[in-house]
Formats: C-alpha cells, structure tokens, sequence
C-alpha cells in the first residue's frame, strides 16, 4: 500500500521533472521557432493561400479559385524554367558530384601530397559571390572583347567567335558551365571528407589482392561512401532548384526565357508584372515538385543499408 | 551525410595549426611519379587552370587601360593602371555598399551563432518526445528555397514597416541560415561527452548558467566556425537585399555592384576593378580562415 502510494509520487514528481525539462528546452529553442515561423512558416501559409487570389499587391484581392494553376499548366515559360532547373540538377550530378567524386578520390588515393593545395584552388570560386562570378563570366562571354571568343581566335578558331549569353540556344550551355565549374570545389570538399573516413584496411585488402585505382574506385571507395553520394545527390538536386543568383545576374533568364529558371520566373512575375498571386502559385507548384524530387532522389539512390531521412540529412 | 564529416573540425590544441599540418603531411604516403600519377596531375592542373583563369584575367586586365583591354584581349598590362581602382573607388559607392554590407552580415551572424547554439544545445541535452519533430522542422526548412515565398515575405516586411531598411534583410536572412546552423551545432554537442554535460548540470546553479558559463566556452571553436560560414553566405547574399532594399544608400555590395556594372559600360578595366574589389572580402576570410570555412561547408552542406 505505502510502496503503491511512494511510486504513484515518485512517477509524479519524475512527470513534473519531465515537464519542467520540456519547459527549459522549449525556452531554448523558442527564439529559433519564432524566426522560422514568422519568416519561413508564416509566409509559405500566405503564399498557399495567395495562390487562389489574383493580387497585384496593393489593390484588393479577388478570389479566382484554381485559375492561377489552370494558366502555371498551359504557361510555356513555366514549364521550360522547370526544364531549365531539370537539366541544371542533371549536370549538377554529372559534373559536381561525379567529377567531383573522381577528383577528390585523385587527391586522398593518388597524389595525397597535392591534397591541400588543390582544395584550397577548387573552393576559391564557391565562398566568391556569385554576383561576382556572374559579372565576371559575362566578360568571358562577351562577343566583342571577350576572354573566350580571344581564345577562340588565337587558336585559329576565330569563325565560332559570338555572343555566347545572347544566342537562345547557346546561352543555357553557357550558363551551365559556370555553374558547374563555380561549385565543383564544395563537392570535391564533400568527397575527400568521406574518402579519409574509409578506414585504411579496406585498402590494404584490394592491394593484397592486385587491384588498380579504377578497381578500387568502383569497387571499394564508391559503395563504402555511398550514404554520402546519396545525401551529396540530394544537396545537388536542391542547390540545382534554388538557384537565382548567378543566371539573374548573367543573363536575366534571357534572350526571350531561354535561360529562365522557375526562381528568376517567379521573380519577374512577382516584382515585374506585380502578379502577387501568380508568383504565389509558382512558389507552392516549386515546392510540390522540390518534395516530389526529393523523395524520388531519396528512393532511386537508396544505398543497400536503408537510411532514415534524418540520417541522410546530416 | 556520416557523423564524421558532421563533426566541425577542432585543431588539436597542443600544436599550432602550421606545425600540425607539416606532421599530417610527413605522415603521408611518398608519390611515387608513375604515368599514371603524371598523368592525374595534368588532368588536374589543366582543369584548374580553366576554373581560375578568369580570375587571374580579371586580375590583369583590371590594371589596363581601357584602349588596350579593347584592343587585345590576352594581352598583359603594358604599364599598371592603379587609377582603374582609384575610378572604381570614387565613381561608385562601393565603399557604402561595403558599410552596409558589413552592418547586415556582422548583425546577422551575431544573431544567428546566438539562436543557433542555444538551439543547437538543446537538440543533444534535452531528449523530450517532442524534440525529433522540431529536428524534422529544421531540416524540412533548410530544403525550402528562399524565393518560394517571397512575394508574402515582402508584403510582411513591408507591413513591419522594414522594407528599404536594414534590419528588413538581416530579419529573413537570420531565418534562413538558422536551421543549416542549428544543425552544425547540434553536430558539436553531440560530440561533447555526456558525462561532461550531465556532471555541468549536476553542479550548476541553474540550465541557463550551466549553458552561458560551462557549454559556451566550451562551445567556441564551433561557434567560430558556424561564424565564419555565415558570414560569407550572408555577405554574398543577394536575393534578400534585392527585393527588399531599393535607396540607393542602403544597397550591400553584390547589389550596389550590379547597379554599378549596369550604369557604367565604357570603361571595362575598372569595371573588371570594381567586380575583383567587391570579391575581394569574401576571400580574404577565406584565406585567413581556410580551415573554418572548410570544416564550415563540409558540415554544413545541405544549406548552400
């Protein structure tokens, strides 16, 4: 009866314990909340519900139902900037995370004494601003006194001299190799971070056994890393989706949309045409097809060992 | 991504960071050159080359003159035009843009490093059952592309009475880079021992001054380095200023550049003076703080 009775207490004084504990933790963690609710949660709330609205931005809002994403279906430049975010992702993994994957797998197995040096070289250009970087490359390609239309020409190919940002179907190409040759240096960086992780023995094992660095890549290095290909995968296809400010710079989604991505898009039709509601409707469809990515990446990359998605995420 | 490259990297203490890496790199197997290694180093180095020459161009052709850079585009400088960067200086406000650069990012990371290690602590301190959702929260909102929501996001800052001002970008800019640096620092405590935490806990006065007086310090290094990562994200933002600061003497330098470059299009060497100018901060923290920024990016992958 006394025993009953002192751990009835006992489990209310360890509820009250628990309590408290979940108390101090929120405190903790209240002023992070705030700034996501207010600056992230509360606008996405908006711009769901804005989406159904016709809205300049000041005038009063008229309801229009799904109007807005009957038009985003039949809107070409729409569709073209998802295209356009679709093909950055696709070379984004072929060229940062494959290349970088090859890359840094040179520097920690190969030539481990260039190691430093070269990741030092690699990242100058991503903790560069991009707006920066874009000037700069619109230098590059300029068709008058730019720097690759001079190489062009001093190799005696002179006749393929043009303005590289302004061809409709050259200027996504170009933009492209931009980015791909700006943010290679954060995937090399990835990559060797995994690559030292893999414990020396397993190697010592493939050495034994007579096998060469393209053995032991695809045999070894590759699939011991393979949680972190697939997060690497995912941080590509999401940096691919968010990108804004290297192609506004360069090129303003132009000549005529042909390098719009769905962020410049929905920039001009938000802050150039003052369609409140539209832009809205662009956001919320983005982020359906940012989730449905994402999950698909999650799925078609899935290592052997299943991973949580908090696991992937670290 | 693996706990190991979460970890945010802590220098061994004993050694001073050059002494450090002259033993890392004497307890490196020998290169030995086979064609295969000539060969890989080649690769490399042409590969290089293609990525940073058009900063070493920018380099030069911003001390030519205007005449000569039009005339040939490879050419070295004949003779080395300091005024480019004199023009640069005094035609634009680079300097201002520079000022306000510096308030939002020194404000900005301030506040940020603050939230996220209190957050950070709580995440590995306190198991409640709540605790995976609000983890889940973060990460869900560091996948969230800024623009999605950024016509409302204006339409609030314009309501708080923030729009044109500073603190009308240093707000969202603190929401965005929060979760990337909760999550680093969560990274960190969890590599505190727990019995260190728990015995702190035990002793102390109170959870507040068991955090500010014993986790803190104890904390530093990581905070420096979620620091450091944040201030070239935020001083190279763009998208923020943009659609919030619109008065010529409020702009932050990557946009005050861009208005710069779009007004003046004659003079190409102090253009190409004023771009090298304007990256000019971002890598010298880079090369001032290398490790930092590298441990930084690498546990802080999933932001960018």
């Amino acid at each position: 009866m006394t025993s009953a009775l002192s751990d009835r207490a006992r489990r209310g004084g360890l509820h009250r314990a628990k309590r408290r504990e979940s108390l101090i933790a929120l405190l903790f963690l209240v002023p992070a909340l705030a700034f996501l609710a207010i600056f992230v949660a509360y606008p996405l709330a908006n711009a769901g519900m804005l989406s159904f609205f016709k809205w300049d931005g000041f005038s009063p809002r008229e309801w229009v139902g799904i109007d807005n994403f009957v038009r985003l279906a039949a809107d070409g430049v729409f569709w073209s900037s998802l295209r356009n975010n679709v093909l950055i992702a696709v070379a984004a993994i072929v060229f940062q995370v494959g290349l970088g994957m090859v890359i840094a797998y040179w520097l920690v197995r190969v030539i481990p004494r260039f190691k430093r040096a070269a990741m030092f070289l690699y990242v100058i250009p991503v903790v560069i601003s991009e707006i920066c970087i874009g000037l700069l490359w619109q230098f590059v390609y300029n068709p008058y006194f730019g720097l690759l239309n001079g190489f062009l020409r001093l190799i005696g190919l002179g006749d393929l001299a043009k303005g590289w940002l302004g061809d409709k179907t050259l200027a996504m190409p170009a933009v492209l190799v931009v980015m791909n040759l700006t943010y290679l240096g954060l995937y090399i960086l990835l990559f060797v971070a995994a690559f030292q992780d893999v414990d020396e023995s397993v190697y010592e094992a493939a050495s034994l056994d007579g096998a060469g660095h393209f053995r032991t890549f695809f045999g070894i290095s590759a699939p011991m890393i393979a949680s972190n290909v697939q997060a690497t995968v995912l941080l590509a296809v999401v940096t691919s989706f968010k990108t804004f400010s290297l192609v506004f710079v360069m090129t303003r989604g132009g000549p005529s949309n042909a390098t719009d991505v769905i962020s410049t898009y929905l920039f001009k039709t938000g802050f150039g045409n003052f369609e409140a509601g539209y832009a809205s409707a662009i956001g919320i469809a983005q982020l359906l097809i940012t989730v449905i990515v994402g999950v698909f990446v999650l799925t078609a990359t899935r290592p052997r060992r299943p991973k949580t998605i908090k696991e992937v995420a670290r | 991504m693996s706990q190991a490259t979460m970890a945010v990297t802590m220098p061994d203490e004993t050694l001073t960071p050059r002494r450090q890496r002259r033993r890392e790199r004497e307890q490196l197997p020998r290169t030995r050159l086979s064609a295969g290694v000539v060969t890989v180093i080649a690769l490399l180095g042409v590969h290089l080359v293609v990525v940073l020459f058009p900063f070493v161009w920018m380099i030069y052709s911003s001390f030519k003159t205007n005449q000569q850079f039009q005339q040939s585009v490879w050419s070295l400088p004949s003779s080395l035009q300091w005024d480019n960067y004199a023009t640069a200086l005094a035609d634009g406000s680079l300097a201002l843009y520079a000022g306000n650069s510096l308030i939002v990012t020194l404000v900005s990371v301030l506040i940020t490093v603050a939230i996220a290690t209190a957050a950070g602590y709580a995440f590995v301190v306190y198991r409640t059952r709540w605790m995976p959702l609000v983890e889940i929260v973060m990460l869900v909102a560091m996948a969230i592309p800024a623009y999605i929501a950024l016509v409302p996001l204006v339409a609030i800052i314009r309501e708080m009475g923030m729009l044109d001002t500073l603190p009308g970008v240093i707000l969202p800019t603190v929401a965005f880079n929060l979760p990337i640096s909760v999550l680093i620092m969560r990274g960190f405590f969890a590599t505190v021992p727990r019995d260190l935490i728990e015995a702190a806990r035990i002793d102390g006065a109170s959870e507040l001054s068991t955090f500010a007086r014993v986790m803190v310090p104890i904390a530093k290094p990581a905070m420096f380095t979620t620091a450091i990562v944040n201030v070239i994200w935020v001083w190279n933002d763009f998208l923020f200023p943009l659609v919030i600061l619109n008065s010529p003497e409020r702009k932050t330098l990557p946009l005050g550049l861009t208005d710069f470059v779009g007004e003046r299009t004659t003079n190409y060497p102090v253009l190409l003076a004023a771009i090298l100018l304007a990256a000019l901060g971002s890598f010298l923290v880079y090369l001032v703080f290398q490790r930092h920024v590298i441990g930084g990016l690498t546990s802080g992958a999933l932001k960018q």
